[in-house]
């Protein structure tokens, strides 16, 4: 069976976490090398999709506190506090990730699976969810099709850059909710159980390594990763040109 | 335009390229097949006229599904023409790809690229692979 990396990453601040998911990016177009890594963040943040305007940020005062940064992905806001974000990079090409849809389904349903093990009983978004440019902010106040939804209201979304003949895929799981956004109920304010993320990976993980078809080999960032990976946020993630570009 | 006449790249951009004033001018869209594959095409970002665009690389980008996706261009040259209406109207996009839905012109200053795009058989092939 071939290989994935898997890095689980201790919590950082959000110009860097971009940057090594950029930065994974790249290794995919140059290597082939798939990566699977979970992380979290230092600092409550709030992500932007790639074409999200920054000043829609002031529609949304509980998170205006919050430091921000621009995702390379699209979709919608996130705040990030008590939740687990995952980016997975592979090669366009494969049979799962050429599909744009596929790709976010191979995630889901094993989150799915997983939120089973501990009697959760989520479910996905049907089809007919036609997204249009007039959205909520946030992304866990839209719908599409594919989301991960609990007791209906979305516990985890997932999004997308390709570019160069690789993908890059983020989401995120709603763990419990923030007052940076309190109008988001999470997994604990929906079902009475505090999962910890560790948790989560753990049951997680050995479901996606057998939707992936792929062995996944614990790893950590090598030396010259994380000074590549710290160009990446200089150049773009900590450049207030990047942030403020739309 | 016919589609049977156009030139592709593997990445879906087709082009047409026309004799204009001594120059070759090139004018580049995406297929009928790469929006239908997008789907729900909710932002697109141009680039400027005026500017340079490389084989290969980036002149613009486009969110679908939530995903960012890069559009290519399939010549060198300069940028003379932008489809400036397009972002704010992409359902042109799927209701006229090869006419209306252009999305930039560029003049041509070096077409060695264009021997390495597809004819429309060979397009044609990687669709039906692909889909």
């Amino acid at each position: 069976m071939l290989s994935a990396r898997l890095v689980i990453d201790p919590p950082a601040a959000g110009a860097w976490n971009m940057a090594c998911d950029d930065m994974l990016l790249a290794s995919v177009s140059e290597r082939g090398q798939w990566c699977l890594r979970f992380y979290q963040w230092s600092e409550p943040t709030l992500s932007l999709g790639y074409f999200q305007r920054l000043e829609a940020r002031g529609q949304h005062r509980a998170s205006r506190s919050c430091a921000v940064v621009r995702r390379a992905t699209g979709g919608g806001a996130i705040v990030h506090d008590h939740e687990l974000t995952y980016s997975f990079a592979a090669s366009a090409g494969d049979r799962l990730s050429a599909d744009l849809t596929a790709l976010y389904d191979a995630f889901h349903e094993t989150l799915i699976e997983a939120l089973a093990d501990f009697g959760l009983r989520a479910g996905l978004v049907p089809d007919g969810q036609g997204r249009t440019a007039d959205q909520p902010f946030l992304c866990f106040q839209r719908r599409s099709r594919g989301d991960v939804v609990l007791e209906s209201a979305k516990v985890a979304g997932s999004a997308q850059r390709r570019q160069h003949g690789a993908v890059l895929q983020h989401g995120s799981i709603l763990l419990r909710s923030t007052e940076r956004a309190p109008e988001l109920p999470g997994i604990a304010e929906l079902s009475g159980l505090e999962l910890r993320p560790e948790q989560v990976i753990a049951a997680w993980t050995p479901r996606l390594a057998c939707r992936l078809g792929r062995r996944l080999v614990p790893s950590e960032w090598t030396s010259q990763e994380r000074q590549r990976a710290g160009e990446f946020a200089q150049q773009r993630y900590s450049n207030p040109a990047w942030s403020e570009r739309r | 335009m016919d589609p049977k006449d156009l030139l592709y790249c593997k990445t879906h951009e087709w082009v047409h390229v026309a004799q204009e004033g001594g120059a070759k001018l090139a004018t580049i869209g995406i297929s009928a097949f790469a929006v239908e594959q997008l789907t729900d095409l909710v932002y697109m970002e141009l680039p400027e006229v005026g500017g340079e665009v490389q084989a290969g690389q980036p002149f613009g980008e486009v969110e679908s599904v939530k995903a960012v996706s890069p559009l290519y261009s399939p010549v060198d040259g300069e940028i003379v023409a932008v489809n400036s209406s397009l972002p704010d109207h992409l359902e042109t996009l799927g209701e006229d790809p090869y006419d209306a839905g252009w999305i930039i012109k560029v003049r041509i200053t070096d077409d060695s690229g264009l021997a390495r795009l597809l004819d429309f058989a060979a397009y044609q092939k990687q669709c039906a692979e692909e889909g």
